[in-house]
């Protein structure tokens, strides 16, 4: 599915979809050792880590969970949204004023961030999703900074740049998540099952329907695919789960304020998936890590770590069409290609 | 009274976002590629004759020229690069998108960390202030309304009589036609980027004398820019001006009548309407799809 080769010939859409079953559904071995590996590594890390970097890597995961809406989006509905920061707003205020203002627990203020975000994608969904290309992309890049005029003057709930202080520690079942470590634990295991979700989600009628829709509309018209309702759908998706990683942020942190959901946010969210590569949901993954350690690492080099940074973005959309996932998968099977083909030398 | 200088205002301002959306639909018209960087290109524009005034201490007209040119590289440098190259791999519309955001999240950066996070201001062209109908306005907005109308008919008159505007625009609309023809059809989208680059500094630096310029505005001005556009048609240079005046003016009184935190809002606002409900009218069925 890398663009070039859909440019140069595209396939049908049923060879494609057969090609990606193939993919996904049988794992090899090897798959399932470097899976085990990982799997270790992540919950050996927190352990072995300093604090400040498992700070980080929570950061990490709040941003494959935001940035895994916006990679569905564009992975599968082929939709820039560059206004996540808007809904990722919605779940740290609904969290923090529910919590920290209203004494209520939890749980209740991440419900309403979600609920309220559902609401809110529909209502505007509604309309701008009739758009397409860059007038959607542009529109919901000016519903990002309409969002962030909002929560401004809207001070009575969200206390404007003083934002709202005091949002209580999250707490399930007895287990409080005041440190760093135990807060890795709770939100990577979240940003794994909304992966998993999606992955799962793309093999389903509906995951088989937006390809369809992406790659040939027309004839996704054709077999009564509601395009429509489709991105609604997954538009809606998207931003309950930037509520959600708005809400545990706001809990992680113990404060939010305006600037903590502008624009350059949304860019981030945004470059999730485009550096990770957006055509596989645990793309994510690897961008989210890119996006939260690669500053910290250039900011060792002081200033000019953003200008960097941006240049990172523009060589992965320019050299990387299919992000560092896609890199990555195109490099082993180059490796197994190769391999294949000594084998296939030695033994004729 | 305040309704007439909010009005001054609004005017002046809608002449700053028809020059930014004039770019936006030169670069458009002769690319299909909608340049989600031309705010930052007038900011870095502004920024550049800024420090050229005061570190090199060029005189102001010289640091104005370097400004503007400034621009204009950059964006020849845009295309003659990641544009081509995305061209060549005949890339999806979303990945003109995306380039276009990261530089201008790169230049926007590039200019925090050369020139810092306050806001610059350029010296005025000129310092008279004068009434207007009980309202004041300075000597300089009437210059940037001047210079960008003037700017604005030039550019028709190029698009309409010179070989090269009009060899632009062949290159555009019929690249296979034009190419038979003897035109460079490469080397005509490397003409309209540096044009809109140029028209970009141009905007940036006509109204550094009046808003400081900072790092962070680049967005906004882009989106505003591109409501002008878009209202006023992609392919009209006069329609853009009126597009600019109806988002200026439209600012300007909601600052008078709802409250001035909330302009943008109601200007973004009224750019997600246009686009939803005039669409065709504005861009035309063929050219909405770009890339």
């Amino acid at each position: 599915m890398l663009p070039n080769k859909t440019s140069l010939a595209p396939p049908g859409i049923a060879g494609e979809l057969s090609a990606q079953r193939l993919r996904t559904t049988r794992p090899s071995a090897a798959a399932l050792s470097v899976l085990a590996l990982a799997a270790g590594v992540f919950l050996i890390l927190p352990m072995v880590l300093e604090r400040h970097a498992v700070d980080l890597l929570v950061f990490c995961g709040l941003y494959a969970i935001a940035g895994a809406g916006v990679g569905f989006l564009l992975g599968q509905g082929g939709i820039v949204n560059l206004g996540q920061a808007a809904f990722y707003g919605i779940g740290g205020y609904a969290s923090a004023y529910c919590s920290a203002r209203l004494g209520w627990p939890a749980p209740a203020g991440i419900a309403i961030g979600i609920v309220l975000s559902l609401a809110i994608a529909a209502l505007i969904g509604q309309p701008i999703l009739r758009l397409s290309g860059y007038f959607l992309a542009l529109a919901t890049l000016a519903l990002g900074i309409i969002c962030t005029n909002i929560y401004f003057e809207a001070d009575f709930i969200t206390g404007g740049t003083l934002g709202v202080p005091g949002v209580p520690k999250l707490a399930v079942g007895g287990v409080i998540f005041d440190t760093p470590e135990k807060f890795y634990y709770l939100v990577w295991p979240i940003a794994f099952a909304t992966i998993l979700a999606m992955h799962n989600l793309m093999g389903s009628r509906i995951g088989l329907a937006l390809q369809a829709m992406r790659d040939a509309p027309d004839a996704a018209m054709v077999m009564a695919i509601d395009n429509a309702r489709l991105k609604l759908w997954i538009f809606m998706l998207s931003s309950g789960l930037g509520a959600l990683s708005g809400s545990l942020f706001a809990h992680y942190v113990g404060f939010v304020n305006v600037d903590s959901f502008g624009v350059d946010k949304s860019i981030l969210f945004l470059l999730v998936p485009v550096i990770g590569g957006a055509s596989v949901p645990a793309g994510v993954i690897v961008g989210a890590l890119f996006i939260g350690l690669v500053p910290e690492l250039l900011s060792t080099l002081g200033d000019i770590h953003r200008v960097l940074f941006g240049l990172a973005l523009v060589a992965s959309v320019v050299f990387f069409p299919d992000g560092l996932w896609g890199l990555g998968r195109d490099l082993t099977g180059l490796v197994r290609r190769r391999s294949g083909a000594t084998r296939g030398e030695t033994t004729p | 009274m305040l309704f007439t200088q909010a009005l001054l205002a609004g005017v002046t301002n809608g002449f700053v976002y028809a020059l930014v959306g004039l770019g936006i639909a030169v670069i458009f018209k002769g690319s299909h590629v909608i340049n989600a960087m031309q705010g930052e290109l007038a900011v870095v524009g502004a920024a550049t004759a800024v420090f050229a005034a005061a570190i090199w201490g060029l005189p102001l007209w010289l640091a104005v020229v370097a400004g503007a040119l400034t621009g204009m590289a950059i964006a020849i440098l845009v295309e003659l690069g990641p544009i081509r190259a995305l061209f060549a791999r005949r890339a999806r519309e979303e990945s003109f998108l995306l380039l276009t955001v990261g530089l201008g999240f790169t230049f926007s950066a590039g200019v925090l960390y050369l020139f810092g996070r306050e806001e610059h201001l350029l010296p005025p062209l000129g310092d008279e202030v004068y009434e207007v109908f009980g309202a004041i306005i300075r000597e300089h907005a009437l210059w940037v309304i001047g210079i960008s109308a003037a700017l604005i008919l030039a550019l028709r008159l190029f698009y309409r009589h010179t070989h090269l505007g009009l060899s632009m625009m062949a290159a555009s609309i019929d690249p296979d036609g034009a190419a038979t023809t003897g035109i460079n059809v490469r080397a005509m989208r490397t003409a309209t980027f540096a044009l809109g680059g140029l028209l970009a500094a141009l905007a940036g630096l006509l109204v550094a004398p009046l808003i400081g310029v900072g790092y962070q505005m680049g967005p906004l001005l882009t989106l505003k820019g591109f409501a002008a556009a878009i209202l006023g048609g992609l392919s009209n240079p006069l329609g853009a001006l009126v597009g600019g005046l109806v988002i200026g003016i439209l600012e300007a009184m909601s600052i008078v009548f709802v409250s001035s935190g909330m302009k943008d809002a109601v200007a973004l606002t009224l750019l997600i309407v246009i686009m939803i409900f005039v669409p065709d009218g504005i861009l035309g069925r063929a050219g909405r799809k770009g890339g």
